[in-house]
């Protein structure tokens, strides 16, 4: 078991002191704060979420590779001259939220010298990149000369030079990463570095795709800076820049409400347990949540968790674990199915919301730590922050999600042409927990995550892979009034000698919880299959796994936990679900106490009335 | 042979059937409304066609065509009333419905309802799977069907008492072979059921999207099969020699028996055809580059047409309700603003207008029928706009007091507004979602409002028209004759339409041009034959050749017109630059050196409609002043000003009418709304036209 950093030692006054937040404190501005009128407020509110969701939209169709064109694996909005966040498009969580860290790191190379037609380009996870694969292209907004804020994206690049195609997480330091590119002018007052354009795309293995990419987020960025730019040239800076500042306060006021109907305290969810870091299997590694209520304000401690790793599999803590952190609150607190569709995500949401990791810990490591390898780890923290509040909130929070990911790069050469790589990138779905009055989401992306798949149609006459499943998985879903959701199976074969690198993680010894009564989920798995009929297991975390041709890759992803009694379910629910072949007639009763009618189309209410009041001791 | 010479469009609403019946000998219209008849919508349609011959004394057996725009498919979907549907599928594959491209629609929320899982279309244990494999990329096949799987499937389907049968295979749009096999089998033993093949439907990879919209098709087609049958035997028995053509999604009409079999390409039916005559009406006026905005109850939607050509949607875009339908959609965008929209104030004291909706009922609070909470009509009352209901002949008296003070309480009060600030601000608000909805309709998508005139629709859109267009910098609003039965309108000026497509997936550069020929031979042939089918003879029939083209390495395709003689000198080139160029229109780049995918051909058969030349409207050179002059609020310099306004019946306006406004012009079925500083004239067709003063025309 890895050693955890001291354990949850803080007082709320170091606490306050020590964590910090997305939101970016201003004390003076350099416009005038104006009364804008409420209709003129939803005017310039409007303008802003179109102009976040036209960049998104042109991004995601002009991009070059599949993981950011079907995946959307891609985020933009604009900032102001501060780095605070004044919308977004509503792509991945994860990008967006990291775009105000992006915009730090590129102000402490430039300490706001730029000049119209700058283009910037940024992957240091030290210095705010999400994760090196992650590029953000930052341009500086200008008007009459005056630079007043940015419009920015980021967007998951295939390769970046890594030690193995796409990712790894077995790799010694960040250097083995890939390249870095710590906010370089790729354009410098509209002109083209070259040089270094090349120099950056020659050392990928994917130079078409990326360079596609990059063009494309750079055409992003100069569409939102030129949206922005007439925005305040019909209003004038003084009315936009009020606008979003009462905008960022109306979030904030909103968030604040929410947190402040929540009893004060400190609320602690069990530890969480990783898999291991990628190299050193059978090591597991502990993620302590606590988050502290404080009035309006709220405070999520990661001390107790694991220290920092000696693999990729460690997580930036300003691009990936805050913006984390700001997704589970905002989700838990502002669901936008319930009463928060209408409040905006921009820096008026983080105000409230602090974060407090150790230095030298997997959410907050030291440079050059690797740290490409995050999401696994990241994804846990909305579901450990769910659990802490189980029971002051149970009807806004799930049972145990999934809460990891699957993704995975695979690679070869060209069937004609050694010289050139194919690289899929393929993030695998994982499922929901159960919510009160609701069953947990089947095979969909969970929390943090939010991407597409590839069609499989679309891989077949793209790589040299044929699919023989994705279909949901066989095992039973979690048990419980309202049932967890189920994973899927999807299965890979090979045509071609292939290579792949994965990270995740199956939660094999420590399942998604269930809530109030509801059975555990199931772990997931990944089974190599030989055409020889061998199987053999892998872990979740591979790195530069050779596979043969006629080689199949079995990919199960993990079950969510279900929530309150399995006696306590509808039993047509129960029936639909043997109809649908997910469950069993026997296990409609022993489980569910439901007794089927001799046609199995329907419950016999009588019998399951019994059933169900001799309990279920004799399943 | 009866003399054959009117043509009628019967478009179905929520609240009204519209008609417009065109005499094709003079070109005269006559328009009616009658109420519709939600649970079967060809009632209103016969009783319609039955007060407009008995109002306009034609005989009912002279009419030579009936076009319909409907909503029964998209009410069948999103009232879930569709048929118990069963899908078969490749062994392996049995949840593709159900896990679809596993995005959530939301990002921030934990309590997401997902329909394709809580309310399939198709559940689980109606998804049947049988081995069989066909490979990419030349559609071999490497798993034999397996007939002993297919009947047990089928057999299983049957006990289960499905209606109709979707059969979905991978790649079957590379072979279709196993589909068909499937098909005949289900055929020759349940003749009774409807079945519908992937390769039919959308012969087009992307196995999630395909699938999807060929259970959409089993799910709506048997109820949409029997509406047209029931519509068209009445037709018949009215005497009416000339079955039903339905308005497709795509913006043709489609003869009755392809509707039947395809009706999944009917889900926009109803408001495309508005778009439709907004084109007619721009191209008529001399305006090419028309936006329309169709204002109705509880949504508004938006259209763009460049150059006289509807624009159909990106395969990312092409939903319907909850479900995704690969199918040719006319692009258009339908946001929930509309005259029964709901003004509120959110627990964070933002004032917000929408989408939730009255509907008709309640309705806004003016109409009395039971509505208390303020709606965008109810604001229009206040401002001194609306002095009776817009929906014209439904005897519904306007209580403007009931409206102030509903505004009063709930707006003006908590937001420390006074009455005419609240409901000039809902007003505001409700007209700034339809601008940033047709912001991202036009600019969004590399067109420039400024190039376009705007076409309101709708009783209430040309109320709002005219502020929004000098909000977007437009130079000039078109109101046509009849705004608020323009779908109807619409109808009578569409062509048969239909599009083949096939799959080709192959370099540009090198592609086999036979092969190519040949796969568009065949599709003409079978755009030929539904034509041939319908009565059109060689020279009423057009074909357009299209391609689907990417970069290689992309994963969307654009789709692009091209030249239709592949074997002809130069025929790859202008397939390029033609891709190139719209790449760079919609991106803001191209990259001429990258080498060009055919992804997918198309070919659309049009069926030309002979259009008999629009007649003028009968000028009565009456005096144009106005009939009374009251008090409206319009927006000032410095907030809400009361202006006396005149007021002026549409049907008294001459040709000579040429005024500054404010001014409000009533007719049956919508008003006008001329604000301060606008100009309002006519043109020679009767179309008012507002002028802004901001064309950088």
């Amino acid at each position: 078991m890895n050693k955890a950093t001291s354990p949850d030692s803080l007082t709320l006054d170091q606490l306050r002191q020590m964590s910090i937040s997305t939101a970016v404190p201003v004390e003076n501005v350099f416009w005038q704060r104006v009364e804008v009128d409420p209709v003129l407020l939803q005017v310039i509110g409007g303008a802003l979420k179109t102009m976040a969701s036209e960049m998104a939209q042109l991004l995601f169709r002009m991009a070059y590779s599949s993981i950011m064109r079907e995946s959307q694996d891609i985020g933009a909005g604009i900032l102001d001259l501060y780095g605070r966040q004044l919308c977004e498009s509503d792509s991945t969580p994860m990008h967006c939220g990291s775009l105000p860290a992006y915009v730090r790191g590129v102000e402490r190379k430039h300490s706001s010298n730029y000049a119209p037609g700058d283009v910037i380009l940024h992957n240091h996870p030290y210095y705010g990149a999400s994760h090196a694969p992650d590029y953000g292209v930052i341009v500086p907004i200008f008007v009459d000369e005056v630079h007043i804020g940015f419009a920015g994206c980021t967007g998951h690049m295939v390769d970046i030079g890594s030690a193995h195609p796409g990712f790894s997480v077995d790799v010694p330091d960040l250097f083995a990463e890939g390249v870095l590119v710590n906010a370089a002018k790729i354009y410098d007052s509209g002109v083209l570095n070259q040089p270094l354009w090349d120099h950056i795309m020659e050392n990928v293995r994917t130079p078409e795709a990326n360079s596609g990419d990059v063009e494309a987020m750079i055409a992003c960025c100069q569409l939102g800076a030129r949206r922005f730019g007439e925005l305040v040239e019909r209003y004038g800076l003084d009315c936009v820049m009020s606008a979003s500042e009462s905008w960022m306060d109306y979030a904030e006021q909103r968030m604040r409400q929410r947190i402040s109907a929540v009893p004060d305290g400190v609320y602690k969810a069990p530890n969480g347990w990783l898999e291991d870091d990628g190299k050193n299997f059978g090591v597991k590694l502990p993620i302590a949540t606590r988050v502290v209520v404080d009035g309006d304000c709220l405070h999520v401690d990661l001390t107790g968790s694991s220290k920092q790793v000696e693999t990729g599999f460690n997580c930036p803590y300003e691009g990936s674990v805050l913006p984390t952190v700001n997704f589970a609150i905002r989700t838990l607190l502002l669901d936008e199915a319930l009463e928060g569709g209408d409040v905006p995500q921009n820096d008026g949401i983080f105000r409230p919301i602090t974060v407090y990791a150790p230095k030298g810990s997997i959410f907050n490591p030291e440079f050059p730590h690797g740290c490409e390898a995050r999401f696994a780890q990241i994804n846990r923290i909305p579901d450990q922050v769910l659990q802490a509040f189980a029971e002051v909130m149970p009807d806004k929070v799930t049972a145990g999600n999934s809460a990891s990911v699957s993704a995975i790069a695979y690679s070869g050469v060209l069937a004609d042409d050694a010289s050139q790589y194919w690289v899929l990138i393929e993030v695998n779905e994982g499922s929901y927990g159960a919510r009160c009055g609701m069953d947990g989401i089947d095979a969909i992306d969970n929390l943090m995550a939010n991407t597409r798949n590839n069609p499989i149609e679309e891989m077949e006459l793209s790589a040299p892979v044929v699919c023989e499943r994705y279909e949901l998985r066989d095992e039973a879903p979690a048990a419980g009034r309202w049932r967890g959701g189920l994973g899927s199976v999807k299965e890979w074969r090979f045509l071609q000698k292939t290579s792949i690198g994965s990270t995740g993680d199956h939660r094999s010894d420590d399942p998604p919880r269930g809530l109030l009564g509801g059975e555990n989920g199931v772990g997931g798995s990944m089974t190599k299959r030989t055409p020889d009929g061998k199987s053999e297991k892998l872990p979740a975390k591979v790195s530069g796994l050779r596979l043969e041709p006629g080689d199949v890759l079995q990919i199960a992803g993990i079950c969510g936990a279900g929530y309150g009694a399995p006696f306590e379910r509808d039993p047509q629910a129960v029936v639909a679900d043997v109809r649908d072949e997910l469950i069993d007639k026997s296990d409609a009763e022993s489980i569910y106490g439901v007794v089927l009618t001799a046609s199995g189309r329907e419950a016999d209410l009588t019998k399951t009335a019994a059933r169900r009041k001799s309990g279920n001791t004799d399943g | 042979m009866h003399v054959s010479q009117f043509q009628v469009g019967i478009d179905v609403g929520g609240t009204f059937t519209d008609f417009v019946l065109r005499n094709l000998a003079t070109g005269e219209e006559v328009v009616g409304k009658v109420p519709s008849t939600p649970h079967d919508p060809s009632l209103a349609g016969i009783e319609g066609l039955r007060q407009l011959s008995s109002e306009s004394g034609f005989a009912i057996d002279q009419i030579s065509r009936v076009l319909h725009g409907t909503t029964i498919a998209t009410n069948i979907l999103l009232q879930r009333s569709g048929s118990k549907a069963g899908l078969i599928t490749t062994r392996g594959f049995r949840d593709i419905l159900h896990i679809g491209r596993k995005k959530r629609s939301l990002n921030f929320s934990n309590y997401l309802d997902v329909p394709r899982q809580s309310r399939p279309i198709v559940p689980r244990y109606l998804r049947q799977t049988v081995r069989e494999r066909v490979r990419a990329p030349d559609g071999r096949i490497e798993t034999p069907l397996e007939m002993d799987d297919v009947a047990a499937a089928v057999d299983t389907l049957v006990h289960e008492g499905v209606e109709s049968i979707a059969v979905c295979f991978l790649f079957a749009f590379l072979n279709p072979d196993h589909e068909r096999r499937v098909k005949d089998h289900i055929e020759s033993r349940f003749p009774e059921l409807f079945v519908t093949c992937s390769h039919e439907v959308t012969p087009l990879h992307r196995e999630y999207e395909r699938f999807s919209t060929t259970a959409l098709n089993a799910y709506v087609g048997p109820r949409t099969g029997h509406y047209v049958d029931r519509f068209n035997g009445s037709l018949k028995e009215l005497g009416v020699g000339a079955d039903l053509r339905l308005m497709s999604s795509a913006g043709g009409l489609m003869g009755s028996a392809a509707a039947k079999l395809r009706p999944v390409n009917l889900l926009l039916s109803g408001p495309v055809a508005a778009l439709k005559k907004g084109v007619e009406v721009g191209q008529k006026a001399g305006f090419p580059n028309v936006i329309t905005l169709d204002v109705g109850g509880t949504s508004a939607d938006i259209g763009v047409a460049h150059g006289g050509k509807m624009r159909l949607k990106h395969v990312l875009d092409t939903q319907m309700g909850d479900f995704d339908a690969m199918v040719p959609m006319i692009d258009l965008e339908t946001i929930g603003a509309g005259g029964g929209s709901i003004a509120f104030v959110d627990d964070g004291g933002m004032f917000n207008v929408g989408p939730r909706s009255a509907g008709a009922r309640p309705g806004p609070v003016c109409y009395g029928l039971g509505g208390t909470e303020p709606t965008v009509t109810d604001a229009l009352v206040v401002l001194g706009w609306f002095r009776e209901s817009v929906l014209a002949g439904s005897g519904v008296a306007i209580d403007r007091n009931a409206a102030e003070t509903a505004i009063e309480e709930k707006i003006a009060t908590p937001l420390g507004l006074n009455l005419h600030q609240a409901a000039l601000g809902i007003y505001q608000i409700a007209a700034k979602h339809m601008t940033d909805a047709i912001r991202l309709q036009s600019i969004a998508k590399g067109y420039d409002p400024r190039e376009f005139v705007l076409i309101p629709f709708g009783g209430a859109g040309p109320a709002f028209a005219a502020d929004i267009a000098r909000e977007l910098q437009i130079g000039k609003t078109v109101i046509p004759a009849h705004p608020g039965v323009g779908a109807a309108a619409g109808l009578l000026s569409s062509d048969i339409r239909y599009e083949h497509m096939s799959s080709l997936w192959d370099d540009l550069d090198t592609a086999d041009r036979d092969v190519v020929s040949s796969k568009y031979d065949q599709l003409r042939s079978a755009a030929h034959a539904e034509l041939d089918a319908d009565g059109f003879t060689e020279d009423q029939m057009s074909f357009q050749f299209r391609a689907d083209c990417r970069y290689r390495g992309q994963g969307y395709e654009l789709t692009v017109d091209v030249p239709p003689d592949v074997l002809a000198q130069g025929w790859r080139e202008s397939v390029a630059n033609a891709f190139h160029g719209e790449h760079e229109r919609l991106y803001l780049r191209s990259f001429p050196d990258k080498p060009v995918q055919l992804i997918n051909v198309r070919l659309i058969g049009v069926g030309a409609v002979t259009q008999p030349a629009g007649s003028h409207m009968h000028r009565q050179h009456s005096d144009p002043g106005s009939h009374m002059i009251a008090d409206c609020v319009f927006s000032g310099g410095a907030g809400p000003e009361v202006m006396p306004t005149p007021f002026f019946q549409r049907n008294a306006i001459g040709s000579e009418l040429k005024l500054t406004g404010p001014a409000v012009v009533e007719q049956g079925d919508a008003t006008t709304v001329v604000p301060p500083g606008c100009t309002l004239e006519t043109d020679t067709l009767g179309n008012l036209i507002i002028g802004h003063g901001a064309s950088h025309e």
